[in-house]
């Protein structure tokens, strides 16, 4: 019984993975599209291309970290879109005024309270169906968004104009020890954090079981309200981390920068093998999730197909990834 | 029959909330109209055939989004179904292809999403709100691929006719179109037997189910008319523009959700008609409206837009509210 | 036997038996129905009456038997077919559409047919009226009294031109004036030459007016005989019958002095609800199901949110406001539904263990994992689940093994008040008697257990002490050493 001796459904391990690749042919595919790649564009192998994967890469992975606990709880975060272009415009616009260490420092708060606000809403209103999380976030990402419009006025703040210093942001885009950049430093220790908290603390447990059955867990003593703060905040510093390190590499801010992370994050996410309805999934699970996104995006642009065609693949892997599960969740149950 | 004028009177009083607030905004600006520094052209006519030209649109979609939310689902597609029949009518056209042939074929391309949607969210049994999400995403990437991104617009200039015409003074077809559409929809959701089934499917599944209702099929069909509202807007959308985006219905799912759970559709199922989600459409409209003749945004310039975001979570938030209350008071 | 002149039979159910995993709910039922009478149907929760509904009605389907309606053999039906033949039941949870108005739910799904919108009202109109029932068609069924929701219920079946109305616990939640109502109704429909199947747990009601009845125990058919030939005490004693002595273990001795006082709880269901609970005491409950037993042990938990609630644990006011609540103080609740409530069905069976000693288990912040499988690892064992590990999902145990893990999840925390809602529903009979072992093992500890059940003889044999709880007030205390099933009984269906 090797799929029952799976702890959480997520410890990475050879047999799970296994398990995993057999049921998640999502992932075969785009396994099978990179082999492909590399036999018919030999630059994919190359060290300049990998090196680029791992650039797109830092700007997603980030909001789909956060995201991934907010759907294991059973919820969904849509505001992130919002949340990042607010975060990116503030921590720009204030670098000459408080200096870049600071400014870095309001943009995360930013993040972290409009994560609060989200679950106060949410609390408050007593949504506690994933539509209504749903419905709620993505207006709030109208909110954020129109709050960075109006703060500069939906004028594109440049990170090169600035008076002060911005080695800290050069740094993050280009610094680093060895291979090791310094993005991916922060996100290695993201995951860590989060890895920890969703495997071994009792507040990343009490979130999986919310995400497992609700009413079960409150009975138990698991306290549902304190997973709901916990999830929106963690989705909203990490969004705030993903627009500070997306402003140092393409040095500017713009409101609406961050629309296309709303949606491609929950498409790491599920790819992932992370369950929509909660109660499923990790945190490590959405890395190979995001990587296998970069990677296709890479290997269609590789192949010389268009950016629309990959933006409308985008649509069709997330109604394959949560239709295939579906199926894949039936069969079990049957 | 005492107490069917208490109904009635209740229905009305249930429905006043937007409409006091529609009456809350018309006497605001006539307010604002007697003094010099606010004085717009709110009143004009231009104005008030302008609002209701931009609304119309809107409320062709909200007609379908109606029928699909009542059902207990909803579909966040319509916005890229829209942006792309607009685009693919127009390029349709200017390929040669007859004006009637090429709305046809639309509607076809409309009924296709429709069943795709129909089939993963209703027979998959999956959840609607993502389904539809990736299938708006796939719809505006098939526009960008199809435009290069690139707005088209229409060589045949018969094609911008068919919405600008104007025929009662300076109203035009576009909006007698809109008026067929909901009176389309109010009527089915009332008299038909397909309509009091939607209510009854969103109502309460199971009890609909063992009543010997088609569930399937009747949460299946509204999608295809969900679609197909969608459809119809985005050539209605195009003709009167006389050129198509395919970005063109980015915020138009959560604009049109929002509006219609202003008006009094519950995005739970089972509550909700043709009528009310009209009124809400026509608050949202009047709202951005005022908000544009008083020149807000030279007060702070995107303050409208935060308002609007601001007003829809509020909407959200308390439709969800009502719904703990219910719960609560069990 | 039915007296002989009677007309024939309009429904037979012959020699039907429906089995479900671990429970036989229907064992060869042979039953008939005649047109023109109100038969009873009386039996404690889980004698099968239910079941046998739901396979009438086409929601579940017979194992095997054979059912003849009207002349028709029945073999496999959807509800709506049952309906149309004439065939109509009124569940307990009614089948209306709350959204929608009272003539729509009386023709639902059949708006065209009967005439759109106007044909509707007024023909929903005239069936109300048949009934006398003056309830507005357009008025919405979420605001009708259950009253009035059960009349459109009745309504909907005379719709359907039924032959047989069978009524589901109708009286539950009626009021006196109510009854009397439905009374009414039952005779006008009776005299209509419409059979009625009446079920019920209150024994007034079945001698009040109903012409036959069948008393059900454990799946079977213990007799059919005309209310006029049977007392009040013959009934009760068929349905409480069965008492098997080794079934249990001996009772556990109690002498403690009092833990826990319920000084009172009063909500829409229950009315000032007093209790007291000793240390080392089970304490059983009996009631009927909607009686308030459940609501009880929910506010007491801090399950639900109850405004009037005064309690006492250890002679000290305890505010609870959450199961958290209840935890921290050192109670702890096994609830009645047990995938919905207790399990969490995705996860394994050590974290459904440690669920509610997590918080114990957690040094700043971090779970000792660990400890979290020696836990799991030493409930497993002194419960005796059967799992192949700790880690496999609990989902694929059986119903009995899912149920001691739950047990496992609160005997680790070592509750002082246990409270357990239907325990050994749907088990097999060798874990029910590991879990009565268990429960002794716990009093002995020290530790106190209000027990919930519907089944009697559970209760008599396990508990020092038997409270009777009916229509939310607790009515009735016994000493089940002496006290005898039946008076408990009578006194749970409220007459003495």
């Amino acid at each position: 019984m090797s799929a029952s001796t799976q702890r959480l459904g997520g410890r990475v391990n050879s047999q799970t993975a296994i398990n995993l690749l057999k049921s998640n042919p999502i992932f075969v595919a785009i396994a099978a599209l990179a082999v492909v790649t590399s036999f018919v564009e030999p630059q994919f192998l190359t060290g300049e291309n990998l090196n680029n994967i791992i650039r797109q890469f830092g700007t997603l992975i980030f909001a789909a970290l956060g995201m991934t606990l907010v759907i294991m709880a059973g919820f969904l975060d849509l505001s992130i879109g919002g949340i990042i272009g607010l975060v990116a415009v503030v921590t720009v616009t204030l670098i000459d005024t408080v200096g870049q260490g600071p400014a870095i420092l309001i943009g995360l708060s930013v993040g972290l309270g409009c994560g609060l606000l989200n679950s106060a809403l949410i609390i408050s209103s007593g949504a506690l169906t994933q539509a209504e999380s749903l419905f709620i976030t993505y207006g709030m990402s109208l909110v954020y968004g129109a709050a960075a419009l109006m703060y500069v006025q939906g004028v594109t703040q440049f990170l090169t104009y600035s008076k002060t210093s911005i080695a800290l942001f050069d740094t993050i885009n280009s610094g680093g020890i060895g291979f090791l950049s310094v993005s991916a430093m922060i996100f290695l220790v993201c995951l860590a954090i989060l890895y920890v908290i969703e495997r071994r603390t009792y507040a990343g447990r009490a979130i999986v079981l919310t995400g497992g059955n609700k009413v079960a867990a409150r009975l138990a003593g698991i306290p549902i309200s304190r997973s709901i703060v916990i999830i929106y905040s963690v989705s909203g510093v990490m969004a705030a981390i993903g627009a500070v390190v997306l402003v140092s590499r393409v040095t500017l801010a713009d409101p609406t920068m961050g629309t296309p992370y709303m949606t491609q994050a929950i498409l790491a996410v599920v790819v992932g093998g992370t369950a929509l309805i909660g109660g499923r999934g990790s945190v490590m699970w959405t890395v190979v999730g995001t990587l296998l996104l970069i990677l296709l995006n890479n290997c269609l642009n590789l192949l010389e197909v268009s950016t629309y065609v990959q933006y409308m693949l985008r649509g069709a892997i997330l109604i394959m990834a949560i239709w295939l599960d579906r199926v894949k969740q039936t069969s079990v149950s049957k | 029959m005492n107490a069917r004028i208490i109904e009635v009177s209740k229905t009305v009083l249930a429905l006043q909330k937007a409409f006091l607030a529609i009456i809350l905004v018309v006497l605001a600006m006539a307010v604002f109209n007697m003094i010099p520094a606010t004085r717009s052209e709110f009143f004009s006519q231009v104005n008030l055939v302008d609002l209701l030209k931009s609304s119309s649109i809107f409320l062709i979609l909200a007609m379908g989004e109606t029928v699909t939310l009542i059902a207990g689902g909803v579909d966040l597609s319509i916005g890229g179904l829209m942006a792309l029949t607009g685009v693919v009518v127009i390029q349709l056209i200017n390929a040669g292809v007859p004006i009637p042939v090429a709305i046809a074929l639309c509607l076809l391309l409309g009924l296709v999403v429709g069943a795709v949607n129909a089939f993963v969210s209703v027979y998959q049994r999956t959840e609607p709100f993502i389904i539809t999400l990736g299938m708006g995403i796939v719809l505006t990437g098939i526009g960008l691929q199809l435009t290069d991104a690139h707005p088209v617009t229409a060589t045949d200039q018969g094609f911008q006719s068919i919405a600008n015409t104007e025929i009662f003074g300076p109203v035009p077809i576009l909006v007698l179109v809109m008026l067929a559409v909901v009176a389309v929809v109010y009527w089915m959701l009332r008299n038909t037997s397909f309509g009091r089934n939607v209510y009854a499917v969103g109502g309460d599944y199971e009890v609909a189910k063992y009543s010997g209702i088609n569930v399937l099929r009747t949460k299946a069909a509204t999608y295809l008319i969900c679609s197909l509202t969608a459809t119809l807007g985005g050539v209605m959308l195009a003709s009167q523009l006389n050129s198509a985006s395919s970005i063109a219905g980015d915020n138009t799912p959560l604009y049109v959700v929002c509006a219609v759970v202003v008006g009094g559709t519950s995005v739970a199922g089972g509550i909700g008609g043709a009528i009310k989600s009209a009124i809400g459409l026509v608050l949202l409209g009047i709202l951005t409206n005022a908000f544009s003749m008083l020149r807000i945004d030279t007060l702070v310039s995107y303050l409208p837009t935060a308002l609007l975001g601001i007003i829809i979570v509020s909407i959200l938030w308390l439709d969800s509210y009502g719904r703990k209350r219910k719960r609560e008071a069990v | 036997m039915v007296v002989a002149s009677a007309p024939a039979a309009l429904l037979t159910i012959n020699d039907v038996s429906k089995a479900f995993p671990g429970v036989k709910a229907l064992d060869h039922v042979t039953l008939e129905v005649r047109p023109g009478r109100v038969h009873g149907i009386v039996g404690e929760n889980g004698a099968g009456k239910s079941t046998l509904m739901k396979i009438l009605s086409g929601v579940y389907e017979k194992d095997s038997g054979e059912i003849t309606f009207d002349g028709n053999v029945i073999d496999k039906v959807t509800p709506v077919e049952s309906m149309h033949m004439g065939l109509a039941i009124i569940y307990q949870e009614l089948n209306l559409v709350n959204t929608m108005s009272v003539g729509e739910n009386v023709f639902l799904g059949r708006f065209a047919e009967s005439g759109g919108r106007a044909g509707v009202h007024a023909k929903a109109r005239a069936l109300l009226d048949s009934i006398g029932c003056k309830v507005d068609t357009h008025k919405q069924v979420s605001e009708l009294s259950v009253s009035d929701k059960q009349m459109v219920e009745i309504a909907k079946a005379l719709s359907f031109d039924s032959k047989l109305i069978i009524m589901d616990e109708p009286s539950s939640s009626l009021t006196n004036d109510e009854m009397q109502k439905l009374i009414k109704i039952i005779h006008e429909l009776k005299a209509k030459g419409i059979a009625i199947i009446y079920i019920s747990h209150k024994l007034d009601e079945i001698f009040g007016f109903c012409d036959v009845v069948t008393v059900m125990r454990d799946g079977h058919v213990i007799d059919t005989r005309d209310v006029s030939s049977i007392t009040r005490n013959e009934m009760i004693s068929m349905m409480v019958g069965r008492t098997i002595e080794n079934e249990y273990p001996p009772r556990p001795e109690c002498a403690g002095e009092t833990i826990l006082e319920i000084k009172g709880i009063s909500t829409r269901k229950l009315r000032d609800v007093k209790l007291t609970l000793r240390k080392g005491e089970i304490l059983g409950l009996v009631g009927l199901v909607g009686s308030g037993r459940t609501e009880l042990v929910r506010a007491l938990f801090g399950a639900d949110r109850v405004a009037g609630k005064s309690i006492l644990l250890d002679g000290k006011p305890v505010e609870i406001n959450s199961p958290k609540d209840a935890i921290n103080l050192g109670l702890a609740m096994v609830p009645e539904d047990r995938k919905l409530q207790g399990l969490l069905l995705g996860f394994a069976v050590e974290q459904n263990i440690s669920l509610a000693v997590l918080a114990r288990l957690t040094k700043r912040g971090f779970i000792d994992t660990k400890g979290e499988s020696s836990i799991s690892d030493r409930q497993i064992k002194a419960l005796n689940i059967k799992t192949p590990s700790g880690r496999t999902k609990i989902r694929s145990l059986s119903g009995g093994n899912q149920q001691k893990a739950i047990l496992g999840r609160w005997l680790e925390m070592s509750p002082r008040v246990l409270i357990l809602d239907e325990p050994t529903k749907g088990i097999d009979v060798g874990a029910k008697y590991e879990i009565y072992l268990l429960m002794k093992k716990i009093v002995e500890d020290g530790g106190s257990i209000i027990l919930i059940s519907s089944e009697l003889p559970e209760v008599l044999h396990m508990s020092n002490r038997v409270n009777t709880i009916c229509d939310g007030r607790i009515n009735g205390e016994f000493d089940p050493a002496v006290a005898s099933a039946d008076e408990i009984m009578a006194k749970a269906f409220e007459f003495a």
